[in-house]
């Protein structure tokens, strides 16, 4: 059975193939941008980046306009953000726009259940977008499940309990999700697909309304961008390749599980950085909260809370996180800061 | 030469597959003449092994796409990143070099001769290795030895030093008796169940073996989860061992007045998996009383009464009980090379062998492929063995025994096989 996704879906949901269809067929010409009728769109898409990026702010973005006003918005957003080039953007982009549309298929999934036609269209969305198979559970209870491995592939990429396989309803090969549970999933796979399509986009001849709206983010950018690598620890030791691994991906501003921050946050505590010094650098992950970063930083020093000093976590630990990276400077240790201490061979 | 290999310097490659108490201990011999003899002995016992009952080999489908690995006699390293193009080819080696161990990938590669990092990894099999040691039984402090490694005395029983010599460098000589294998096989049927009732594996798609010595391993071919990666493994792994339950996974939660009540009925998942397990060990029933939350809080205050115990250490003890007892690194391990079913085990001569009736398998009967025929050891403790039906009670010093007997001792390390059967072979 064909199933036919309407105007208001593609309004919600403009990284569906259907919506580039949509572009395709109007023979919509990416230079129609430097129309003046269009500058309403290129303004919406900039305002709503800005705010993103800014305010780590997405309610004001919740509320649908005409489908075709969505779809050009989207368009307009990528074509921005491809032009600014500038990853930790980028992604940071990436993650509250799946924010929103996480909220979308949320409320679209929970009023499913009475309605087929919607659910397959949900469906289908989940298969054109993630490549999964997504049941409903109707006769009983309103659930949805998903294969056990489909499951644990993208569970493990949280570190919170909850998501563990042991505390989740596992049946005949399924694992049973909620509605939120199940958006929540795909979440980064949603982010993962905005930033391709960002990066995918090739030889393409910006608006002019685009490239100052690009120069606009620039700017800002090396406005707040202040210089704030920090050398992790003495230069004449050896980082831990864990460490240097989480770094990395600290810098192309990617998010870290929770486990990892810990891991990070209790090393650079113990190598003698200070609680402004880690702040600084953890603003380069998308979900950045000044607030929230210092009060952990503190509460790990041992500064509040119970007035525990939180110690680096050991190389086993590491290992059963995932988080290990190990090389030949590992041999014999039991926990990465035993490498401070380790002088690098020259 | 039959094996394949791009780099011959892999061929002296010692393998990362952790290294067994007994191996360690032949370490102590294996410059002693004894040693030598009793390698040489077991080797030619090994070659008649192979030779007459090859057929017991079973092999992968894609043979050329996995990576083998072997130890002979003649040393303790391991060889690996070795090809096979054909059963023939590996039959061929086998009876050349009558291989004290065969090993084969879980995993396929693209090329499985090269170096880890190059052969292209194509899925694995779901590996589950559920071993004697980890059981922590109690029979096994009686009827395991220990061995010195200084003074190299063997006591029977497991001590924490040596009490000849007083050194603490010991090692556990494994002899597992008739409790641990019935122990060991409810820990399969209770890794069988979660892999069906909970992962939707078909009971045709899981192979139990024999580990051929003190343990089982279970192989599950279901392409399902032939991709998995190791981290991916290592949470089914959590899974089944019940690491990181949560209480509001059965469906309830604590009060402020630390009355535990029953969540939302919308917070309330199906009847399945460990929630399913859990309530039903403990017999709690949600649904029974037209129930209203004190009901339950009632309901839960009985049954710490009647065991003594507070709720959460309860359903974490049971967690516990109910959880089976694998090894994760072995599940998680994606590139190790595992024993080649119908192999012999050189730490018990026994064969690693199909259980197509785990419940009447008898290790002792059907994984032994020695003959009866009697031959000369020397052993260096009293050992009781049960073999074919038959208890053996061995004295220290001299004994006359069947072949299968012995094979068995001499890999232990607890006899050497007398001179005069060298020449007998």
């Amino acid at each position: 059975m064909s199933i036919k996704l309407g105007t208001n879906d593609l309004a919600k949901y403009p990284f569906l193939n259907e919506a580039s269809l949509y572009i395709k067929d109007t023979h919509f010409d990416l230079l129609e941008f430097d129309r003046s009728e269009m500058s309403f769109i290129i303004n919406r898409s900039f305002e709503k980046i800005e705010s993103f990026i800014k305010n780590n702010e997405t309610r004001h973005y919740y509320k649908i306009d005409k489908f075709e006003i969505e779809i050009l918005t989207f368009l307009a957003s990528l074509l921005i953000l491809k032009s600014a080039s500038i990853d930790i953007i980028t992604k940071k982009f990436a993650l509250f726009e799946s924010m929103r549309f996480e909220k979308y298929l949320i409320d679209d999934l929970k009023n499913s259940f009475k309605d087929e036609t919607k659910r397959l269209i949900l469906l289908k969305i989940f298969k054109e977008v993630f490549k999964i198979d997504v049941y409903a559970e109707t006769k009983t209870i309103e659930l949805y499940k998903i294969r056990v491995p489909e499951y644990i592939r993208r569970s493990i990429l949280f570190h919170e309990q909850e998501w563990k396989l042991i505390n989740r309803t596992v049946k005949d090969g399924y694992v049973y999700l909620d509605v939120s549970e199940i958006v929540r999933l795909f979440r980064n796979e949603l982010s993962l697909l905005i930033i391709d399509k960002i990066k995918n986009m090739k030889s393409i001849t910006f608006p002019k309304q685009v490239l100052i709206k690009s120069q606009k983010l620039k700017n800002y950018w090396d406005s707040v961008n202040k210089k704030t690598d920090v050398d992790i620890v003495n230069k004449k030791s050896v980082t831990p390749p864990c460490i240097d691994h989480l770094y990395r991906v600290l810098d192309t501003g990617e998010n870290l599980p929770h486990s990892a921050r810990l891991l990070l946050a209790t090393f650079l505590l113990f190598s003698g950085k200070s609680i402004e010094e880690i702040t600084e650098m953890f603003k380069k992950l998308p979900d950045f909260n000044e607030r929230i970063t210092r009060y952990q930083l503190e509460h790990l020093s041992g500064k509040t809370g119970s007035s525990k000093k939180y110690f680096v976590p050991s190389c086993e630990k590491i290992k059963m996180e995932n988080l290990c990276h190990e090389t030949n400077v590992c041999k014999g240790i039991i926990n990465p800061v035993q490498l401070l201490g380790k002088r690098m061979k020259i | 030469m039959f094996f394949h290999n791009n780099d011959k310097s892999d061929l002296n490659d010692i393998a990362d597959i952790p290294r067994e108490k007994e191996s360690a201990l032949k370490d102590d011999f294996k410059d002693s003449k004894s040693h030598q003899n009793n390698q040489n002995w077991l080797k030619k016992n090994y070659k008649k092994y192979y030779f007459n009952f090859y057929a017991n080999i079973t092999l992968p489908e894609k043979i050329h796409l996995h990576e083998f690995g072997f130890r002979h006699f003649e040393g303790e390293k391991m060889h690996r990143h070795l090809s096979f193009k054909n059963s023939g080819e590996l039959h061929a080696f086998v009876l050349k070099f009558a291989p004290s161990d065969i090993y084969c990938s879980s995993s396929l590669y693209s090329r499985p001769t090269e170096p880890m990092d190059k052969k292209e990894w194509g899925g694995s099999e779901l590996i589950f290795d559920i071993d004697g040691k980890d059981l922590h039984l109690e029979c096994a402090l009686t009827h395991n030895y220990t061995k010195c490694h200084d003074c190299k005395s063997i006591h029977p029983g497991v001590l924490a030093k040596c009490t000849n010599c007083n050194s603490s460098r010991i090692y556990i000589i494994d002899v597992p008796c008739k409790n641990c294998i019935v122990s060991l096989k409810k820990e399969v049927t209770k890794l069988v169940n979660f892999l069906i009732d909970d992962f939707g594996i078909e009971r045709s798609d899981i192979f139990i073996y024999f580990s051929g010595n003190n343990g089982f391993h279970l192989h599950v071919l279901d392409s399902d989860y032939y991709p998995l990666l190791s981290n991916e493994r290592s949470e089914m792994a959590s899974y089944l061992l019940g690491k990181g339950f949560k209480m509001e996974t059965l469906g309830i939660k604590k009060t402020q007045g630390d009355k535990f009540v029953p969540l939302s009925k919308s917070k309330q998942l199906l009847e399945a998996g460990w929630r399913d397990r859990i309530l039903k060990k403990l017999k709690i029933n949600f649904y029974s009383s037209k129930n209203s939350d004190s009901d339950f809080s009632k309901q839960i205050e009985k049954l710490e009464n009647a065991m003594k115990c507070d709720f959460q250490q309860m359903v974490l003890k049971t967690v516990d009980d109910l959880s089976v007892k694998i090894d994760p690194m072995v599940t998680m391990d994606i590139h190790r090379i595992f024993r080649l079913p119908g192999s012999l085990n050189s730490k018990s001569g026994l064969a690693k062998i199909l259980c197509n009736d785990l419940k009447s398998f008898d290790p002792f009967n059907e994984a032994c492929f020695f003959d009866k025929s009697k031959v000369d050891i020397v052993c260096f403790s009293p050992v009781s063995l049960l073999f074919k039906g038959k208890r053996y009670g061995i004295h220290e010093g001299n004994n006359h025994v069947p072949r299968y007997v012995a094979v068995y001792l001499i890999s232990k390390g607890l006899a050497n096989i007398d001179l005069k059967d060298i020449q007998d072979g």
